[in-house]
Parts: structure tokens; sequence; C-alpha cells
């Protein structure tokens, strides 16, 4: 489909790749979908996709494998598309000397921009064009491919190492010659360059280019485990050694240099940490990871990477060491911690030490062979005994082998060899001065450099004349190392080649060094035979041969060294005794300065050193302190937040209890000036009768005094009379109250006792109060009133009598003066009862049985008790008396079997009312009611008049009737006994 | 007995059957129009609302309740009255200390130049 499409843009065949396809020029090839597309040797290779991969980008591996087949001849183009595809391969091609190139955001802005613009923000690509401009810089590219020239660099290539070292500080002179070149070579390229000198002048002029430049010649593929089956033997081999013997208190020390952005130090730490959870009590695992180039250390301490550069890392250790972020895996915290990243040139800097284990991969095979030789015995010193050597796939150590056993040759894995003496430690890039430069240095810089260089030759020459000639050899005799000129004394066997230094011994010689050879390791000791004769090309020499065993760690090899001892004679001149060479001791003596020397830098650094590790340890000491400090900082935050609020509490608490107090100072205030201003003695007193409180009142009938409060009552003396005092107030306690009426000072004074109990809860007594009130003026009253009532009385009934005394002398004998008299009388009689009671009432029965006792045993009363008062009480007297005045005249009390039947009743619902009637029987038959007069007139309309009743007079049977109906009326009428008057019990005097 | 009496018009006021009686019977004689006797204060104001008089005889104390409201609305219709009373001049009522009275027991002749004096003297000014 997509073939078709582009098929219709341009002349160009345009198809679908198949699989073992060869690429022609002049032609598009398509990936058709579902496949992976490789190519190999500039065949198209194609592969259907399984489930089980996790290719998702297929640009990424054809991108690699094109940069693996083609090297320079690869362009890469990123146009736009999804997701970050491409970005890893871009890296392959452009790592390889190839040409990238981006689709650029200009006039024509890509649709999808994510895939470009990953691959630009990953610094791999070359060329950000707008997708017009990209085919005319491709022709231009590949037409002026070959223009330059490598053969003559010239002034220009020194120009550039300067440039760079200024600008950089960074010496690229020892980096391999055709690596440097083709870097040059591709960055001419980019920008369009054909003269070496053209591109050094444009270097000058642009900082831009430098940085590109210094960029592309630090490029290095890294991803996590690349390699997986070398970092496999990393694990199985080594990793585990490291481990051994080692207790929490020890440090697994491991280096990385040339660590670049990181994934190489990390994927090591990986399989350090794994290790380290295996065991019990781990050591600690540090690893230090180099590199120049300071923007990579900061990705690097970041530690966030696509998902396309973790694809070696299996699912679980995905899982346990990263944390996924929006499609970038970032390594977990525990892990960062065990690395520490730093700017360090591996050149130029000095190097770490006792290290357990050194990873520098891709780093060696872009320097020269002279760099390389300082650098591996660097490694050599800074490796503990037995440490091991992890290098990159195109790098060894063939030359190497009297520093470094080969453990595992494919995977690249070594293990230092221990010997006796060091090998000499490379100097002169320690020197400060050797540090970055100015610009006005440069030129010195270099030339001293190459005087340097010409003065190590130097040395190496001298040292190869004087030095004797040696060879170090193992326990079994198999060689190890050889100086020059060696040939003098041995020879290669017949045979295949043999590295049995016995073998190789020249005729004389065999024998002799087997010996020495045997003796030395039976003996541990330096073994000497002197004047052994050596045949060489017909003549004799006569040699001095030393063994010497040299243990380290766990290995012990063996020095042979073979000392000339005069020239070589002809068999005649064999006796000769050797005698002594000046030159040898000269020699001599300077080694051994120079070995003094030597000895003291490197205590002067391993001080250096442990001074180093005892500051790292007291920051970490300082550091956990602070890390304590800091959380019990926190511990005292917190105490000081909850003893603030517990503050405020208590203030609020203490604000409530403020308002209470006041309150409470309010309410007995106003109790104290109520005792103090109520009239009435009151006593309080508590269960014990001891006094709680008092009112001023109480001192006119106690002695009592302020200090009296806490005494018992009893204790003290009183005016009253009152010697049942205590028996009351035991009674009170029993919830009683009691009152009683008290008199003192022989009766002038009269007082009211009410003795309470004191309750606190309704059924609490706490104690008992007493109250006295002055009664005397009410008594005094009382007692007047009595008076004056007896006054009265007394008076009413004198003027009554003497009324009637005036009426008797004024009047003639006669019916009127009779009956004016007993009328007199029947008021008097009235006041009499009224003045029994009181002059408050008088009862009907009396009232009538008074007026009536003279009239004797034919009269009948009946009725219920009634009482009248005393406006009633004398009408209905006067009633009374006219009727019964009557009857005798002209009723039935004027016969003797006459009667008079007198009853009431006090019926009624609603209103009672009196009913009263007064039946004359058994007496002469009246025709017709008394005349009107005095009696008529007051009962019909007396009655009425002053009690609202009604009074009839009839005849019943012949004899009269007198009817009377009071309403109950409390003015004029009650009905019952008078109420009980509350007992006031007399005390007894 | 005079009759400058005759006709005129009298209110009486009092509880005492007796008393009023008493005084009925004199006024009569004397040739009044008697209204009442009337024993109980409310209708006793009721009346002195509602009639008309030349004067009236008004006993101070009603069973209990004083006469000073009955006074008061007599005075205020200018009728002029007299106070019958049995305690002295101290039970009178307050407002009205200076009206005449009449000292239970009285004549005939007290009662009857007391009403003369009441209707023939110049109306007093309404208080």
């Amino acid at each position: 489909m997509l073939a078709e499409i582009l098929g219709r843009a341009t002349r160009m065949p345009v198809v679908d790749a198949k699989d073992g396809e060869r690429v022609e020029a002049e032609h598009v090839y398509v990936l058709p979908p579902g496949a992976i597309l490789t190519i190999r040797g500039a065949r198209l290779h194609l592969r259907r996709t399984g489930r089980s991969d996790r290719e998702r980008a297929p640009i990424h591996v054809f991108f690699n494998a094109l940069a693996e087949d083609q090297g320079e001849h690869a362009i890469g183009i990123v146009l736009s598309g999804g997701g970050h595809d491409g970005t890893v391969g871009i890296k392959a091609i452009k790592e390889n000397g190839g040409l990238t190139i981006a689709q650029g955001s200009n006039v024509s802005r890509p649709r999808f921009a994510e895939m470009p613009s990953s691959a630009v923000a990953a610094g791999f690509v070359d060329l950000e064009l707008p997708v017009e401009e990209i085919p005319g810089r491709i022709i231009a590219y590949v037409r002026n491919w070959g223009a330059f020239d490598p053969e003559k660099p010239g002034d220009a290539l020194a120009k550039i190492y300067g440039l760079l070292r200024s600008r950089t500080g960074h010496d690229f002179s020892d980096y391999k010659e055709r690596t440097f070149q083709r870097r040059i070579q591709r960055r001419m390229q980019v920008v369009q360059t054909t003269k070496l000198d053209e591109y050094a002048e444009r270097l000058q002029k642009d900082p831009d280019e430098v940085h590109s430049l210094f960029r592309d010649l630090l490029i290095g593929v890294t991803d996590f485990f690349r390699d997986v089956t070398a970092f496999q033997a990393l694990e199985t081999l080594v990793i585990p050694k490291l481990f051994e013997g080692r207790g929490a208190d020890d440090e697994v020390r491991v280096w990385v240099a040339g660590c670049s952005t990181g994934e190489e130090a990390y994927s090591i730490a990986i399989l350090l940490r794994e290790q380290a959870e295996r065991l019990v009590a781990p050591p600690k695992v540090q690893v230090f990871a180099t590199d120049i180039d300071e923007a990579a250390m900061g990705v690097a301490r970041a530690a966030r990477y696509p998902a396309n550069l973790v694809k070696e890392v299996s699912p679980e250790r995905l899982t346990r060491f990263f944390v996924n972020e929006a499609g970038m895996y970032q390594v977990v915290k525990e892990l960062r911690d065990m690395c520490i990243f730093s700017t360090h040139s591996v050149i130029r800097d000095p190097p770490f030490s006792r290290l357990d284990l050194i990873s520098c991969r891709n780093l060696l095979i872009y320097l020269k062979p002279t760099l390389q030789a300082q650098i591996i015995p660097l490694f050599h010193y800074s490796l503990r005994s037995g440490g091991y050597l992890f290098l990159g796939g195109s790098e060894n150590l063939s030359r190497y082998g009297e520093l470094f056993v080969t453990l595992d040759r494919k995977s690249r894995i070594f293990r230092r060899r221990d010997l006796a003496s060091r090998p000499p430690l490379p100097l002169r890039q320690f020197l400060p001065t050797s540090r970055r430069g100015t610009a006005g240095m440069e030129e010195s810089q270099g030339g001293l450099l190459q005087r340097s260089d010409m003065l190590r030759g130097i040395a190496a020459t001298v040292v190869e004349r004087f030095a004797p000639t040696y060879v170090i050899v193992d326990e079994s005799g198999q060689t190890l190392f050889f100086s020059s000129g060696t040939g003098k004394y041995l020879q290669p066997a017949v045979g295949p080649p043999n590295r049995d230094i016995v073998a190789m011994a020249r005729p004389g010689l065999r024998a002799d060094l087997r010996a020495a050879l045997h003796c030395a390791k039976e003996t541990g000791r330096r073994f000497v035979r002197d004047r052994i004769a050596v045949q060489i090309n017909g003549g004799t020499q006569t040699v001095s041969l030393a063994v010497e065993p040299v243990t380290e760690g766990n290995e012990t090899v063996y020095g042979i060294v073979f000392i000339d001892r005069g020239p070589i004679r002809t068999v005649e001149e064999t006796a000769g005794v050797a005698h002594p060479d000046s030159e040898d001791t000269t020699v001599r003596q300077i080694e051994q300065e120079l070995q003094e020397t030597k000895e003291r830098l490197q205590s002067t650094i391993e001080e250096l050193e442990t001074a180093n590790e005892e500051f790292r340890s007291s920051n970490e000491e300082l550091l956990s302190v602070n890390e304590e400090l800091q959380s019990t900082n926190e511990e005292l935050e917190t105490s000081k937040e909850e003893l603030q609020s517990v503050n405020e509490e208590l203030q609020t608490v203490n604000n409530e209890l403020s308002i209470k107090i006041e309150e409470l100072d309010r309410a007995n205030a106003d109790l104290n000036n109520l005792f103090q201003s109520t009239q009435i003695a009151t006593i309080f007193l508590d269960r014990r009768l001891v006094i709680r409180s008092f009112t001023p009142a109480v001192s006119k009938l106690f002695n009592l005094l302020p200090g009296d409060q806490g005494r018992p009552l009893t204790d003290l003396s009183s005016r009253l009379d009152y010697p049942d005092l205590e028996s009351d107030i035991r009674t009170v306690f029993g919830g009683e109250a009691i009152e009683r009426a008290l008199s003192l000072s022989e009766g002038t004074e009269h007082y009211l006792a009410r003795l309470l109990p004191y309750r606190i809860s309704s059924d609490i007594i706490d104690g008992v109060l007493l109250t006295f009130v002055d009664v005397t003026s009410i008594i005094a009253a009382e007692e007047q009133q009595k008076v004056l009532a007896a006054e009265l009385s007394h008076r009413v009934k004198n003027t009554l009598a003497v009324v009637s005394s005036i009426t008797e002398r004024t009047l003639p004998d006669g019916g009127a003066k009779t009956d004016l008299l007993g009328r007199f009388h029947a008021l008097g009689h009235t006041h009499d009862l009224l003045s029994n009671a009181g002059w408050t009432e008088a009862p009907l029965r009396e009232l009538i049985s008074t007026e009536l006792a003279p009239y004797g045993a034919h009269i009948t009363v009946n009725g219920p008790p009634v009482s009248l008062k005393p406006q009633a009480a004398l009408l209905l007297a006067l009633v009374v008396h006219e009727l019964a005045t009557n009857a005798p005249k002209y009723g039935s009390l004027s016969t003797p079997r006459g009667r008079v039947e007198i009853g009431w009743t006090t019926a009624g619902d609603r209103q009672r009312r009196l009913e009263f009637t007064w039946t004359e029987r058994g007496g002469p038959k009246i025709d017709g009611l008394p005349a009107r007069g005095f009696g008529t007139e007051l009962i019909e309309r007396g009655v009425r008049f002053e009690l609202q009743g009604e009074a009839t007079l009839g005849a019943v049977d012949g004899g009269l009737q007198c009817r009377i109906v009071i309403p109950e009326n409390p003015q004029y009428v009650t009905f019952g006994s008078p109420p009980d008057e509350p007992v006031i019990g007399e005390a007894a005097s | 007995m005079t009759a400058e009496l005759e006709g005129v018009r009298v209110l009486v006021v009092e509880d005492e059957f007796l008393v009023a009686t008493l005084i009925e019977d004199m006024l009569h004689a004397a040739g009044c129009i008697v209204s009442g006797p009337i024993p109980r204060i409310g209708e006793a104001l009721e009346a002195a609302g509602r009639g008309t008089y030349d004067a009236a005889i008004l006993d101070v104390n009603l069973g209990g309740d004083r006469i000073d409201p009955v006074a008061k609305a007599l005075s205020y219709r200018n009728v002029p009255f007299a106070f019958v009373t049995g305690y002295g001049t101290a039970g009178l009522p307050g407002d009205y200390a200076e009206r005449p009275h009449l000292r239970k027991p009285f004549r005939m002749t007290d009662l009857i130049n007391t009403i003369s004096g009441l209707v023939h003297t110049s109306r007093p000014k309404v208080v």
C-alpha cells in the first residue's frame, strides 16, 4: 500500500522489501507491516515479528544494523512519526561514522514532531533541516565524499588539538589518530568543508563547532547490559568473588571509567546489589563512575532513560530497580545512592585506589597504544590484590600478561596479578602543570608534551641499555615476561612453541637454571649461582644467575636475572674472573633512588587516601548526626505544638473558671448582703449542731460574736427559754419542720421559732436552719384587739341597757313598751352571742334556742350547723323574735297542745342555700296572715333587702308557716362548723 | 312638716334595713319621692348614673364597700348629697369630706333640714 502511494511520487522504483534482496542504487525499499528489517553485506533481511518480540521500533533495529553494516556510508534520516523510534538507532549510525539528519521545524512543520524532536534532543543529529532542503544536502555530502585527504594532516591537525585542549581542557593528541581523523572528517562533511585548514579556521571562529566536534569525539554507544553474555560472565565469575569473605564493616569498591551517561555503571550496580541481597551481612558497596563529559554526568545522575535503552534489562530487574514515569525509566534511589558520578579524566587525574573491580569498556579503543600503555598499569595499580578488570569488546591485554591473568577472554574479564615490584607509575600527568592550560600556553604546552615524550623514550632506552636481562616465570617455570636482550641466554626450543624457561635455556645454563629454580622454590629465598658458562655462538659467556621468589597475595612468581661477568671469551679464555662492571653500579644506584622515590610517593598517596577516607566517614557521621538532630527537632516541634494547644486549652479553662469565680463571688456577696439586711434572726447549723453562719439579728437572742462560727449552738447561752431546743433540732433532722411560740422577759417579748431541715438535695439533710421571728408586736396587737373587742362589747351592751332603761322610764306601760323592750332584749342576746365569738359570727341554732328559751318543750329545733355574720345574725334574731312573740299571742303557742317546729336545711348543688321553716301546729286556725307591722315588714322586706333571700308567710293546716331561703354568701351566712384554726402550741412556762 | 320638700326626689343608699326604712318613712312624711333604698353598691352606682334626683342620702359604708364611687358619680351629675355615718368624721370619703353629713342615730328634723339645705342651696361647683 505504502509502496504504491510512494511510487506515484517518484520515477525511482518503489518496492516492498524482500528477504535476501540486494540493495540497488536509485531504488526505494519499503518495510512491509508485521516485519523486522535488517541489512547485512548490503543485502536486506526480513523477519516476521512474533508475539514474543519486544521490538516495537523496527526503525531502531534497522538503523543499528545499517550502522554496523555500512559504517561511514550510512545516512539516517528521521522524518515525522510518533514516539521515540529511532533515537538509539540514530546514535548507532553517528557512532559508526555515518550522517544523521532530522526533519526540522521551519516552514514545513512535521506532522508528528515527536520523533525528530527526540532524536535532536538526544544530541545525535548532525543536521536539522526542513524537509525540502534535505535532498540537496545529501547530494552535496555524497559529492564531497573523499575530498578529505587523511594522509597529510600537517599543522592543521596540531592546531585542532590545541583548540580542543584550550576550549575543552582535554588533550586528544593521544587518541587513536584514525578515530580522531574520522570524526573530523565527518564534521567537515556535515559543515561542507573540504580542506582541513578551512575546518581548523572554522573551529577557531565558531565555538559551537568546537562543541559539536567535542561531542562527536566523545560519542560512545551505551545501554544497559550491553553485551549480555559478557555481563552474565561478570555476574557468574566476578561478582560473587567480590563479596567473598567480606563482612558488614568492609567495602566493595568499583570504578567504572568512561561511564558516559551511566548505563554501564547502573548495570554493574544492579549485579552488585543483587549479590549483596543474597548475603546476611553484606559489605557496603561503592561504585565510582567517571567520564570527562560533564553533560553526560548530569544525565547519569538524573538516571532517567528512554524505554529503548533498557531493552536488555530483564522484566524482574526492570520492576525491582526502575520506576516507570511516563515512558521514561528512572533508576531507584537505592541504586543511585550506590553510585558516585564525577568528572574525571583517566589520563589526567589521579586514579582511585584499592578497587575490587574496574570496568572500562569502549574507552581504550580510542586511545593510542602509548596511552593505553599508561592506563593499563594505572588500572593495575588501582586494583587491590586479586582485583578484576572488565573491558569492552574490542579491547584486550595481550601485551600485559605480566599484569593481568585472563579469566574469560571472550567476555574480556581479567584478574590482577600481584608482583613483587610495582610497575612504574606514570607520574607525568599528575603534575599540576599538565592541568587545564590557558590560550597563551598552548604552544609551550604542546612543545612540553612533545619533549616529555622524547624524554620518556630516552629513559626507556637508558633503562633498557643498562638494566640486566631478566625473565619472569611462574612456579612451574612458564615464562611470563621477557626483558630485552634475552636472546643471549635463551633460544626457542625445537618443536611447537614452548614457554618453559628451562627448555629455552641455552646449553650450559639449563642445569644450573633448573637447580636454581628448584632451590628458590624450596627455600622461598633468593638463590644465586655464579660462574656459569653459557655457550653462545661458539664462545663462552660467564654469567651470574639469580633467582628471586616474589609473593604478592596468593601468587608467587620468580625473577631470573642474568648478569654478564666479563666479555665473551673463547673457550681458552673461559677461566677468566668476572670483574665488577662500574656501569652496573651506577645504573643500580639510579634504580635504587628511583625506587625509593616511587615508594615515598606511594606512601604519600596512601596517606592522602586514608585522610580522604577519614573525611568521608566523618562526613557521613555528621550527616547521620544531622539526620538525628532533624528528627529530634521535628519531635520538639511537635511537642511544642502540643504544648501550645494544651496551653490554649488551659487558658480557655482558666477564663471559664475566672467567670465562674466572679459569679460565685457575686452570689456570695448577695447572700451576705441579704443576711445583713434581714431582720429575722437566722442560724445555720450543721449536723453536729455547730454554727455555720448567722444573721446579725441573732445577737438579740443569743450572745453570738462573728468568731463563734464553728462552735456548737448548745455551748452558747441565750435569752430564750427553750429547753426543748436540742430535742426539737434532732426531730428536724428527721425531715420535719417545727414551729414554736416562745416568750421571754416575763412575756414582754414574743418570738415564733421555726426549725427547718437544711437540704442539699431532695433527700440529703446536712444541717438545720433556725429562724426566730419577733412577733411581739403581733401578739401585742392581738392582745389589744381582744381588749378592744371586749371593751366594745361592754360598751354596746351598756348602751343597749341604757336605751332599755330610758324606754322603761319614758313610755307608759303597755303593749308598745313591752314590744320595744322585748326587741331590745333580743338585740342584746344576739350581741352576747356575737361577742363570745369575737364579733365574727353567731351559730344559728344558739340564736334560735336563746330566743325561744322562755317557751319550753313545745319547740323542736332541727338543722345542721350554720353560722351567721353579725348583720345577718341581728336581722334573723329580730325575725325569730317577732315569730316567737307572735306565736303565744295569736299562734300555736297560745294553746297547751300547740307546738312549733323549727327546721332548716342546707341544700342545693351548685349554690347551696339555707332553707329555714317555722311551722306552727296544733294551734287555733288562723284566718289570714298577721297584720302588717314591724314583724311582717321585717320578714318580708328585710330578708330580701339585707340577705338577698326570700321570706314568705303563709298558713299551712291552719297554722302559721314562715319560710325563709337565703343563698349561701360568705358575707352573711356560712354553712358547716367554723374551720379549725391552727393550733399554736404554748410553750410550757 | 314643711311643704318645701314636697316632690323632692331623693335617692337613698343604705344597707341596714331598719335604718333604711326609717329614712324612707321620714322622707315620705316630708313629701319626698324616694328612690331606693338601695343596699348594695352595684345597684347604687347604676341608680346614681341613670336616675334624676334632687338630692341623695348616702350611707358611708355599704356592708364593707366604701360609698366613694357613688358620691363621685352624683357629684359629676351635680346631684347634691349628704352622708350618713356611724363612724364620725373619720369615716367620710376623703374627696367629699366637706359635704354635709348626719350621725347615726339622727332625728327626723335633722334629716329634713339637711335635705332642705341640699335642695335650696345653689348648686355646688363641679369638682
